[in-house]
């Protein structure tokens, strides 16, 4: 069937109670009296999910009641420019801030409120990434100036990725000269794909990317994929390993996986760079092996890759894209379980281990599978 | 003719897409299967003060509102018509037999006006204009649509089509708008005229009596259907329905075809159906204006350029065109090959392949 045409839906609820506790009368109201019980209110106060869902009804009704209508077992979504409580008790968070006239707080994005003991912050539905030093980000040259980059890394600006923060070919430690300038090109050029982690943050949120890793550097052997970034409770999210190699079904091999932090997943083939250098040179020290691989960051010649190997990397970015469009979470438990799901069910259908389709109905099918629904 | 959009994507990554899309069966970067579109949600009568209007939603988030509204103008009459007009109605009168009726209701293809709004591009971006005048020229094309605007010798009906795309175009968008003009046509209705003859018109005002611009398939007419315009391309022996951004970045050829599939008897399925081919055009697809990969054996930063002396750059340009290297990205050069563009349409019209499943499809949209 080459067109599957469905009718509409209503949308999925944003932010569905993942915290049974959240969907229990009692668990909330004890926690939002003028007493600070949120330590030892039914654990809701430190719990990152447990948003606060509200009525907007109960909005209307009184500014003081708002926060006290906890017992909805939904979540309620702002927008810019709503109070959301002007009870002086509260200290404003992310996505708030206090109005000069009446010493309310207001929400100034669209989102679902979150609550940790007396701090208000509303979640943003959807939002751009907002780099912080440290973080693991795949991005794309958009720019190529006379001693940085700009990379695009689906924040409200363009990173920077500065001449002097890659391994430059021939050795770790070798100066920066001017002839690397002129060449700059050679190392990334436009549109050239890379692994690089946020070094420095400037005061407006621009950040400064390195790549002064064997780990990082430009891609190839693989496939790109952007998912939206946090928000309706799907994308990537912060864990503790955002790059792995996994293997693939039907001996197709194995495949790196990289989340970048930004919602920008990186899929490929697994090469095996540094042992098999190493067996290459014999053994040669540690800085002719660093030497060899900063020369191999800059390839953008593929191997050669199987069929199978690419048909399983084509599964592997339906089942991320199946996830996102889903609403789950993006990490690796949910990926390696999801992928696992995949393969069980392509045996199970009509067309055999072949079949990679993880679209619409699929996907759905894929999400109930993982959640337990 | 018109350029598509221009995406960015790496020498690597090109050459990934083009060589997994090049394999029979292509592995598609989404898993599709080569003749398989993207799922989509569609409905009718969204707008209710136009005559006719749909929505149609990819999975990937494009999205797209056709409104048809519809407007009673004056007919333009030459001025050596008026006596053709006196003997015509005079005729009438005295035959009065259906044929010479159908014949007298003669169109215009300026009765039918299409705009097409794509978010962050000009109204009279070539782009733009392009798309309006792909769709409006496949409407048009066998002057059959034109003719249904007839009202009488004095009057028709000027029917306005808004298109407009109200997410980014994430993909090129041809194929969502022609499906989404397809049903708000469909859902199209005119009031029903009460007038006789020459009169000035005048309508039914009780809505649920206006007949539907295209009347419902019934089982003694032949009925007759808006076209469909289809994206189509083809990388190395590949032929590839719906392509997404990154595959069109890495086509050969890529083509618009528009086709009509009028019922000549009823029946379910695809049978009883004649398409034909009302009009084809080039896409040119962005992957003419890629940079090329750079081989390892050529890449300074590879080491290769590293003590060696350096070569002029005409010559090492030249001697990467040469070898065509696997693994590296070169962007295709020269014209669409005659049989390629053989195979492509002959795919389209193959009976009972795609475009009967995609009319079959539409059909199956509840029209409200």
């Amino acid at each position: 069937m080459p067109i599957t045409i469905l009718a509409p839906r209503p949308s999925r609820p944003i932010n569905p109670p993942s915290d049974p506790r959240a969907a229990m009368p009692d668990s909330d109201s004890d926690s939002d009296s003028d007493s600070d019980s949120g330590g030892g209110g039914g654990g809701v106060g430190l719990d990152p999910t447990g948003d606060i869902p509200m009525f907007a009804a109960a909005a209307r009704r009184s500014k003081h009641a708002l926060l006290d209508t906890t017992t909805a077992s939904h979540s309620d979504i702002v927008t810019p420019g709503e109070v959301i409580t002007d009870d002086p008790q509260w200290m404003r968070g992310h996505g708030t801030f206090v109005s000069a006239a009446t010493a309310a707080i207001v929400s100034s994005v669209a989102g679902t409120v979150a609550r940790t003991n007396k701090l208000l912050s509303v979640r943003p539905l959807r939002a751009r990434y907002t780099p912080e030093v440290g973080d693991l980000v795949v991005g794309r040259i958009v720019e190529v100036q006379a001693k940085r980059w700009r990379v695009d890394v689906g924040g409200t600006q363009l990173a920077a990725l500065p001449l002097s923060a890659i391994n430059l070919p021939g050795g770790i430690l070798r100066k920066r000269t001017e002839t690397d300038e002129l060449q700059i090109r050679t190392f990334f050029a436009e549109g050239d794909l890379l692994i690089a982690e946020v070094q420095q943050l400037f005061g407006d949120g621009g950040a400064v990317l390195h790549t002064r890793s064997l780990k990082y550097g430009k891609l190839r052997n693989g496939v790109f994929v952007a998912v939206s970034g946090m928000g309706g409770g799907g994308g990537v999210v912060r864990s503790r390993r955002q790059v792995w190699t996994m293997d693939a079904a039907n001996g197709a091999g194995q495949m790196d996986v990289v989340l970048g932090v930004n919602g920008y997943v990186w899929i490929s083939k697994h090469v095996e760079t540094p042992e098999g250098l190493v067996a290459e040179n014999k053994g040669a020290g540690i800085t002719n092996m660093e030497e060899s691989v900063s020369t191999m960051m800059y390839s953008s010649q593929n191997d050669r890759i199987g069929v199978e190997t690419m048909r399983e990397i084509a599964r592997l970015r339906g089942v991320v894209t199946a996830l996102v469009e889903n609403g789950l979470r993006v990490d690796e438990d949910m990926v390696v379980r999801g992928y696992h799901e995949a393969v069980e069910m392509a045996m199970m259908s009509a067309e055999g281990a072949d079949d990679i389709y993880l679209g619409g109905e699929r996907g759905r099918q894929l999400a109930a599978a993982l959640t337990g629904v | 003719m018109a350029s598509t959009q221009h995406v960015l994507l790496s020498p690597a990554e090109l050459a990934y897409l083009h060589a997994s899309l090049s394999l029979t069966p292509p592995i598609r970067p989404d898993g599709r299967t080569r003749t398989q579109f993207r799922p989509l949600v569609a409905e009718t009568g969204i707008l209710p003060g136009a005559n006719g209007s749909a929505r149609i939603c990819f999975a990937d988030g494009t999205e797209a509102i056709v409104g048809v509204k519809a407007e009673v103008e004056r007919t333009q009459s030459r001025h050596d018509d008026e006596t053709v007009y006196v003997e015509g109605a005079a005729n009438n009168g005295g035959d009065g037999d259906a044929e010479t009726k159908e014949d007298s209701r003669t169109g215009d293809s300026s009765w039918a006006e299409m705009t097409v709004e794509i978010p962050g591009l000009r109204d009279d971006d070539s782009g733009t204009a392009f798309l309006a005048a792909m769709l409006s020229e496949a409407l048009l094309a066998d002057g059959e649509f034109a003719r249904r605007l007839w009202i009488n010798r004095r009057f028709h009906w000027k029917l306005y089509l808004d298109i407009i795309l109200i997410s980014p175009p994430l993909s090129y968008p041809l194929p969502l708008l022609s499906l989404t003009t397809h049903l708000a046509l469909l859902s199209t209705r005119l009031p029903r005229l009460q007038s006789e003859g020459d009169e000035d018109p005048f309508f039914d005002d009780d809505w649920a009596a206006a007949p539907h611009l295209f009347p419902r398939p019934t089982t003694t007419t032949p009925t007759h259907r808006p076209p469909i315009t289809l994206l189509v391309m083809a990388v190395g022996d590949s032929i590839i329905f719906d392509p997404s951004k990154e595959e069109l970045a890495v086509a050969d050829v890529a083509l618009a075809v528009s086709v009509s599939g009028d019922r000549s008897e009823p029946g379910e399925g695809g049978a009883g159906r004649k398409l034909r081919l009302l009009s084809i055009r080039t896409i040119d697809p962005p992957s003419r204006l890629t940079p090329p990969g750079v081989a390892n054996a050529a890449n300074s930063a590879y080491g290769a350029g590293n003590g060696a002396p350096q070569k002029m750059a005409e010559a090492r340009t030249a001697e990467a065109e040469a070898a065509a290297e696997e693994g590296v990205w070169r962007a295709p050069r020269g014209g669409a090959k005659r049989a390629v563009l053989g195979a492509l349409v002959q795919k389209v019209l193959e009976a009972g392949g795609v475009v009967d499943e995609v009319l079959d499809a539409l059909e199956g949209v509840d029209l409200g």
